[in-house]
């Protein structure tokens, strides 16, 4: 009965759209990751910078419970809505915000699920891509998961602008200007780069990428480099932290939130970067490949954290570009760039894959 | 030798100031003053400016109670002549208690913009043309007095302060 | 192809509570992302020197002049006293003017780091910021073993300075010399050569050599513009007649001339700093006049035995003569100016303060019109604009 009782648990703990969404690499890993995503970014730039950064909280830990300390006291600090907005909305787009940019997480692919051996074998059947000849893990299973990621993560910025348009401040309404132009030449980056590597390995199934065996980096960088540019834009990160901006424009659209407010709309940009990261590591770095099961699913996500470090750790080398900059450096340079990888996709893809 | 054969640059100015029909002093080698009339400062701003002054350094001004008079000095120098880059002129002028006006000088000196609105806002000086004489570092709501004149007292400690009770 | 441009006007309040306004405020008004106008609102950190000045004695001004930029507090500090012994009408001994020359370049590198470490935060480049404060920290623990405060010195005094240089300092100097070569370079990796960086700075507030002299602009912004002004090399004080060194100028007239000359100037500054080291002549650091006032007990513990003088009373409440006396100084931002009016009285009867910020006031002002906004600040930390300095 009990033993019943467990592996009924057990099924529904691990069924991979519960698993993949809410515990690994979904919610609550994000959530923790987010944390030490922080810490690192402080850590590193201190580092650099001749500090020490965090400390005190737990010195054996290197200050790592510092963000603990923090979380809850944004948490319980004081929610101050400003005079004159609509409160509803206003306590509700941020939260709409972290939602629209966790979404992504339900059909992106981490792992495949061999037929026996992994604590996945159960639901193979139930995930089985014939495409790929494997069960996929992933929190929903489509064959056009690329196609609806991105435009899951497209949908963000219109977030972010609703987001500032409800704040009714100044400095957030030029913040949503500016992610409004830049959100238009990121996605068409993102966009281009993408659709390169899918047409190089004829499908849109992310599984299908990775299964090929092939990283996406090998056979066409341009399109990886254009992607990561596309994601530090997209996520705010340096050198075009222009949306923030914190000494033109206070932090951008989220200038008027404060206390636990404040930290979804951060989280936001935090786990709109791990998305981004995890669609390049399937696209470019060959995902899961050739593990499979729950160390694939390790894999994957080590690389895509290794990642967003990197992205975070560029805060202390880069400054701030201007936006028109950012604009002329992706349309001038990096659209035509972008194209050339779209040239180069279509005849690799032709010729090799 | 050479040294009493070649002409000081400040003699120089003088000099030529003295054709002009201006008489200047010379308090040292670097450093002169003129005294005009309010209605001959833009004259002489001129002349200085073609004389190579080429920027003002500070816009004074001066209270002086029992005259009744606010005195108003231009401390003018060079940049672009090496000569006279070292001598720091100063054009003195009065005005009245009853029509503290002074024509603008912005016009010919740009950089006279800060120092006569400072003058403006804290000696009551108007300097008539100039483009936005209004509050530089007052508060708004500051009214009625001219904090650098000398019936403007402030209240002062002292060194040795008695406590109370 | 003609584009239509739509203008989209607004007006930015941005200050006195922003992050990138400093102790004031700038109304902005935008059409588009270019600044149409642009209004400075100064004076939020006005503690009127000029007003007080002509309420306390002159020896008690000296730790007042210093607070308007207490990173700069040396110069702040010898142009008033050079100003205060014109009308004394006292000559300094040699040792005491090459000990104000060491203090006034020493305090140069820290206000210059300060004001760069400003310039890369404003341009999100946190890592120069703090490079900026923490080189910073060498130069002012000299300035702290020299004359005992870290950044509100008091250290000169009408006659002298107030206390000798030690063998240790010496030490300490040749030490952070080596050190801030070394960084240097780090920071010409870092920060001059980051592409973000020369991005940012590059044909931003651009001043040709006749604006500059119309508006007035000063020091280091000065020379950026390819005037060869500095008033260490056009009207010499303290010992720098006796010193060589050069004046950086740059004719492009943007923000990272204005950089670079920063730079470069530290380097010189390093340069006099040695030539002190080697060349500074034995002898009192304060003039006769007043050494012979300080009574034989004390010139013997603390002038003969610690190098430190002991004010004698003279200094308390003196009458200087009447007069007056313009002098000016080379602050680390610019010329400094200052004119003191005596009547004869223990009080100046008019003390003005023309501080290098006080005259950029007007040159950020109009660097600001047809600027991107986001240029503000890089023209604001590129100009080193300090607004305490600037109401004064």
């Amino acid at each position: 009965m009990i033993g019943n009782l467990l592996s009924l648990i057990r099924f529904y703990f691990f069924y991979p759209s519960f698993f993949v969404v809410i515990i690994f690499p979904g919610l609550l890993f994000t959530g923790i990751l987010l944390l030490t995503t922080i810490w690192f970014e402080r850590k590193a730039a201190a580092r650099v910078q001749m500090r020490v950064g965090p400390y005190y909280a737990s010195k054996k830990l290197g200050g790592y419970l510092q963000l603990i300390a923090d979380a809850l006291k944004f948490v319980f600090s004081e929610v101050i809505i400003p005079a004159g907005v609509n409160e509803t909305l206003f306590a509700i787009a941020p939260i709409l915000l972290l939602l629209v940019s966790i979404l992504p997480f339900a059909v992106i692919p981490v792992s495949v699920i061999p037929q026996s051996g992994s604590v996945f074998s159960i639901y193979y059947h139930d995930f089985y891509d014939p495409n790929v000849g494997y069960g996929v893990l992933a929190g929903i299973f489509t064959c056009y998961n690329l196609l609806l990621i991105l435009a899951l993560e497209s949908i963000y910025p219109i977030f972010v602008i609703f987001l500032a348009w409800v704040t009714n401040n100044r400095f957030a309404i030029v913040g949503a200007v500016r992610e409004t132009f830049l959100s238009v030449s990121y996605d068409a980056l993102i966009l281009i780069a993408t659709l390169s590597v899918a047409i190089e390995y004829h499908t849109l199934d992310l599984a299908v990428i990775v299964q090929k065996g092939i990283p996406g980096v090998i056979v066409n960088p341009i399109a990886a480099f254009i992607f990561i540019v596309g994601m530090l834009i997209g996520s705010s990160r340096f050198p075009f932290d222009i949306v923030e901006a914190e000494t033109e424009l206070v932090i951008g659209p989220y200038t008027e939130y404060s206390g636990f407010l404040f930290v979804l709309t951060m989280a936001g940009s935090y786990v709109g970067n791990f998305i981004y990261s995890l669609v390049f590591v399937d696209l470019f770095l060959g995902g899961w490949y050739p593990f499979s099961g729950l160390p694939g699913a390790a894999i994957m996500t080590f690389k895509a954290v290794l990642l967003l470090f990197f992205s975070v750790f560029l805060r202390s080398v880069y400054g701030r570009y201007r936006i028109d900059q950012a604009l002329r450096g992706s349309w001038k340079y990096l659209f035509p760039l972008s194209l050339i990888s779209l040239i180069t996709g279509t005849l690799v893809g032709y010729l090799w894959l | 030798m050479s040294q009493t054969t070649v002409q000081k640059p400040i003699d120089k100015i003088l000099a030529e100031l003295k054709a002009k029909g201006i008489i200047a002093k010379a308090e040292s080698e670097s450093r002169g003053s003129l005294e005009v009339t309010k209605d001959k400062i833009i004259e002489i701003a001129k002349i200085m400016k073609e004389l190579g002054f080429d920027h003002v350094i500070a816009v004074t001004g001066i209270d002086f109670p029992e005259q009744q008079k606010i005195q108003v000095i231009y401390h003018v120098s060079s940049y672009s002549v090496e000569d006279l880059q070292k001598i720091i002129f100063a054009i003195k002028t009065y005005v009245d208690y009853k029509d503290p006006s002074l024509p603008s000088l912005t016009q010919i000196w740009g950089s006279a913009w800060t120092g006569e609105k400072e003058t403006y806002e804290m000696l009551g000086v108007r300097f008539e043309g100039h483009p936005q004489l209004s509050r530089l570092f007052l508060p708004e709501d500051f009214e009625g007095v001219y904090p650098l004149r000398k019936d403007f007292k402030i209240k002062l400690e002292g060194l040795f302060v008695d406590k109370p009770g | 192809m003609e584009v239509e441009v739509v203008p989209v006007q607004g007006e930015l309040n941005v200050g006195p509570q922003h992050p990138g306004s400093g102790h004031m405020r700038i109304l902005v008004k935008l059409n588009g992302d270019i600044v149409e106008d642009c209004e400075l609102d100064v004076g939020y950190v006005h503690r009127a020197v000029e007003k007080l000045g002509e309420n306390r004695n002159y020896m008690h001004l000296i730790p007042l002049v210093e607070r308007p930029a207490i990173l700069d507090s040396i110069h702040m500090n010898m142009g008033y006293v050079m100003a205060v012994e014109k009308i004394l009408n006292v000559d300094v001994p040699e040792r005491a003017l090459y000990l104000r020359s060491f203090a006034a370049e020493v305090n140069r590198i820290a206000s210059h780091l300060y004001g760069l470490g400003i310039l890369g935060i404003f341009i999100g480049h946190s890592t120069a910021f703090m490079w900026g404060f923490g080189d910073r920290e060498v130069w002012l623990q000299i300035l702290e073993a020299l004359t005992g405060a870290r950044v509100t010195n008091s250290y000169i005094i009408p006659g002298g300075v107030r206390r000798d240089l030690t063998p240790s300092i010496i030490e300490m100097t040749k030490k952070a010399i080596v050190y801030m070569r070394k960084k240097l370079k780090d920071w010409e990796k870092i920060f001059l050569k980051n592409p973000t960086i020369m991005d940012r700075l590059q044909n931003v507030g651009v001043m040709t050599r006749e604006q500059a002299i119309e508006w007035g602009a000063v020091g280091p912004n000065l020379r950026a513009s390819g005037v060869n002004f500095d008033v260490r090399k056009a009207e010499p004080y303290a010992a720098y007649s006796k010193l060589d060194f050069e004046i950086p100028v740059y004719k492009e007239g943007d923000g990272y001339a204005r950089t670079l000359v920063r730079f470069e100037e530290m380097e010189q500054s390093m340069r006099i700093l040695e030539q002190i080291i080697k060349d500074i002549p034995e002898g009192p650091i304060l003039a006769d006049r007043f050494l012979k006032q300080i009574p034989p007990i004390r010139m013997k513990k603390w002038v003969q035995g610690q190098g430190r003088i002991v004010l004698p009373g003279y200094y308390a409440s003196f009458r200087p003569p009447r007069g007056e006396a313009a002098a000016r100084v080379e602050a680390s931002r610019g010329e400094l100016f200052y004119y003191v009016v005596s009547d004869g009285s223990p009080k100046p009867y008019r003390l003005r303060m023309i501080t290098p910020s006080y005259r950029a006031i007007y040159v950020f002002k109009n660097l600001c019109k047809g600027a991107r906004y986001a240029d503000i600040v890089s023209i604001y930390g590129s100009l080193d604009y300090f607004p305490p300095e600037a109401d004064r």
